[in-house]
């Protein structure tokens, strides 16, 4: 189906009201029912659409919640990434903020301004070459380095030879895919891709979902598009944590709650991993209200953040109170973007909760 | 100006008139010359504000549509003329109180549920489009749902109302709900509802495959029925057979039924639209008296169909594959023919059926009291308009 079958087939129920903006902003035109009446009437022509509209289209982390709750199981998720490219294509979009950080990921093949020769500021061991490569990503490149060198030490103490690309390594895209530019976007995958042919990586390990699920959905389709071979395997670190890890127990009685990242839970379906992990470590884990497939998001994704801060914060505020109402001492997730969102909107609640990267948690315990 | 005083949340853009101009139901190219966009959205976040829209409609002699999710496949919110649209989402906090949920206008069901099942009560019915419809707008369009074989439709579940017109806010109760429930705000708009809860006790659910005929014998007892026809089992993913789901209240130890079919059935009691998963489609419903509803299945048995049993009557509901808007619109209209042939009416009125005599002859002249200018929802529940027009025509076909 294309987006303007998708759009025809919406039967305007309005399940989809559980949409995390919808319920900050409140009017029809944020809603993904009311966001799809008006691709639709936009693709058949009917109406012209204005800034305004363009930005409430935009309101939007593609958390994917719409495509978890619609009956008729319409594809929304990858529905919002092609409407948002073809706004850009007809000259609509990127926001400005979207473009900004599109003209900075062009000069600095990140969105942080980060210097590339700096990417591997966080390194602390001895890079050897390998077949295996971690992929740090940007964020925990350049803001949470505590994540990539947590990373690096799990994978070594569970004795999995990696490498990791140090300049090499350019933004996955992702931000870039999920706000309609594709063009950088294709630049950026071809980039990662050579160097990764060149040096014949089989096996690339993620701490961050957004990159799992570009460079292991995304990727795949977009080099099937352009003719292009691509063989290497994904894994989050989640999962090899959860298959070889062994842990010792914390020694004070914690309890933690766990935030479903979107990317990783309903963009990949991993859900049951880091559950699997947080027992291991003998934290008292309680689920929050929402949670795995019905998580709410931390109001980040999308490039919701980046462009409506104030509706961003108002999700991720939602969330960490919701995290609260569990009575945990920590609100552990699984990716830099949520935990940096989360961990800024706890402070604007008084930080009385502590949001951690799992990964950084299980680094330590894992028995020698 | 005016709004801008008295309002805080409103809204004059054309695509967000457009937005607010439809509800569920889907209307062809040709009969959109029929719908106006509203002049603006108006969302009230207080009983006061309600109240200076209202003020500014009879002022300046604007119509206005009130608007819960807008879920009703009766055009209840759809707007025929040039109005405001009262978009009642942002009054949605409740509260309970002395063993009853009062819930404002914009609360939705399964949101409301939900958090009552904390407090350790239910309520007593909710509609099965519960996860997006409020409590404004389902007691606007009256009507039957889950539990309505116990506790019958929501006219019954529902203690008082409040609901304001241009002579400002009253409660009402009793004999006199009959004046509101199933009026789409033709004479007032609901402002909150105190409704009726149980004590919340997980269902055990049944599923038996049986004919329509016999799961007539074996509802006694339940809080919750409803039948599907084979065709529509398949469509909605609940195996390939017909069946007939009984939830009691009590856990039932004596029961030879099928608990797994039956809790999926029960989990997917608000996902009747997965029907429409492989092709777009219409509903049509109406409602049987149990004396003549097995001899009307007969009839309309070849369709894909579901009955809800209520204490009083079944509701069926047609689901009708959409191949071409105008034959599939007929074949509706021909669903309720036959129901009316067999002592039935129409579920509901809107902008569909106001000529079904469902309501009350008294009605129309509460009516003129309380809206002299015709200003609260025209065109709906009692008073024709173009769509209903055409709609009596094609009654006239045979």
């Amino acid at each position: 189906m294309n987006i303007q079958e998708i759009a025809a087939r919406c039967s305007r129920c309005g399940y989809c009201n559980v949409c995390p903006t919808y319920r900050v902003e409140g009017w029809e035109s944020v809603s993904p029912r009311g966001k799809i009446q008006i691709a639709l009437s936009f693709l058949n022509g009917n109406i012209k659409i204005d800034a305004r509209t363009v930005k409430d289209i935009f309101k939007c982390s593609v958390c994917g919640l719409c495509e978890e709750v619609c009956p008729i199981d319409l594809p929304l998720i990858d529905f919002w990434e092609e409407l948002r490219y073809v706004m850009s294509k007809n000259g609509y979009a990127p926001l400005s903020v979207h473009k900004k950080l599109k003209e900075i990921t062009y000069r600095y093949f990140n969105p942080y301004s980060g210097d590339q020769d700096r990417r591997d500021e966080w390194v602390n061991f001895e890079i050897k070459p390998s077949k295996t490569l971690y992929f740090a990503g940007c964020t925990a490149s350049f803001k949470l380095q505590n994540l990539a060198k947590a990373t690096a030490n799990a994978l070594n103490k569970l004795g999995i030879e990696f490498t990791i690309a140090g300049r090499n390594e350019y933004c996955c895209g992702s931000p870039f895919l999920r706000t309609g530019q594709k063009d950088i976007f294709e630049k950026l995958f071809e980039r990662n891709l050579r160097y990764w042919e060149r040096a014949g990586i089989e096996r690339i390990i993620t701490s961050c979902p957004g990159c799992y699920r570009t460079i292991s959905r995304d990727y795949p389709r977009i080099a099937e598009e352009k003719g292009q071979e691509f063989n290497i395997e994904v894994v989050h670190t989640v999962s090899i944590l959860e298959r070889m890890g062994r842990f010792e127990e914390v020694e004070k009685k914690v309890k933690g709650t766990y935030h479903d990242p979107c990317h990783l839970g309903r963009h990949m379906g991993m859900y049951d991993e880091p559950r699997n992990v947080i027992r291991k470590l003998g934290i008292e884990f309680v689920e929050m209200e929402r949670t795995k497939e019905y998580s709410l998001c931390c109001g980040a994704g999308g490039g919701l953040r980046s462009q409506f801060k104030e509706i961003s914060f108002e999700i991720g505020k939602q969330r960490v109170l919701e995290a609260m109402e569990t009575g945990a001492e920590y609100l552990i997730t699984c990716c830099p973007f949520c935990e940096y969102h989360l961990s800024k909107s706890a402070e604007k609640l008084g930080n009385k909760i502590k949001v951690v990267d799992l990964v950084e948690i299980a680094e330590k315990l894992i028995s020698p | 100006m005016e709004l801008s005083r008295s309002v805080k949340r409103y809204d004059f853009h054309p695509i967000q008139r457009m937005l607010y101009s439809q509800d569920l139901i889907r209307i062809s190219p040709f009969l959109k010359r029929f719908i106006k966009y509203p002049v603006c959205i108006v969302q009230p976040e207080s009983d006061e504000e309600v109240l200076a829209t209202l003020e500014i409609s009879r002022r300046f002699k604007i119509p206005v549509v009130p608007r819960g999710a807008a879920t009703s496949a009766y055009g209840g919110a759809t707007t025929l003329k040039n109005c405001m649209v009262i978009d009642f989402s942002r009054m949605n906090s409740f509260e309970i109180k002395n063993g009853c949920a009062v819930a404002e206008s914009g609360v939705v069901w399964l949101d409301l549920e939900k958090e009552l099942n904390k407090a350790g009560y239910a309520l007593r019915v909710y509609p099965t489009s519960a996860p997006a419809s409020t409590v404004g707008g389902w007691i606007a369009q009256g009507g039957y749902g889950v539990g309505s074989l116990r506790y019958g439709d929501i006219g019954k579940n529902v203690e008082w109302i409040e609901v304001a017109d241009f002579d400002g806010v009253k409660r009402v109760k009793g004999n006199e709900l009959k004046y509101y429930v199933g009026l789409f705000g033709t004479t007032g708009l609901i402002l909150r509802a105190c409704l009726k809860l149980r004590e919340n006790r997980e269902p055990s659910n049944y599923a038996v495959k049986c004919s329509f005929k016999e799961s007539l014998n074996l509802i006694e007892g339940a809080y919750h029925a409803s039948y599907m026809n084979r065709s529509l089992s398949k469509m909605v993913g609940c195996g390939d057979a017909e069946s007939l789901l009984l939830s009691f209240e009590d856990q039932k130890s004596d029961l030879d039924f099928d608990v797994e079919l039956g809790n999926k059935i029960w989990k997917r009691r608000f996902y009747l639209l997965k029907a429409a998963k492989n092709a777009n489609i219409i509903f049509t419903e109406a409602v049987l008296p149990y004396e003549t509803v097995s001899e009307f299945y007969q009839k309309v048995g070849n369709l894909a169909i579901k009955a809800i049993f209520t204490q009083d009557c079944v509701v069926m509901l047609g689901i009708l594959p959409e191949r071409g808007y105008y034959s599939t619109a007929l074949k509706v209209v021909k669903f309720i023919k036959m129901a009316e042939k067999h002592g039935g009416r129409a579920y509901a009125t809107g902008m569909l059926f106001p000529h079904k005599k469902i309501l009350d002859e008294d009605i129309r002249d509460y009516k003129k009291a309380v809206d002299p200018e015709n200003l609260l929802n025209p065109g709906k529940a009692m008073q024709s308009n173009a769509i209903s027009k055409l709609i009596r025509l094609a009654e006239m076909i045979p």
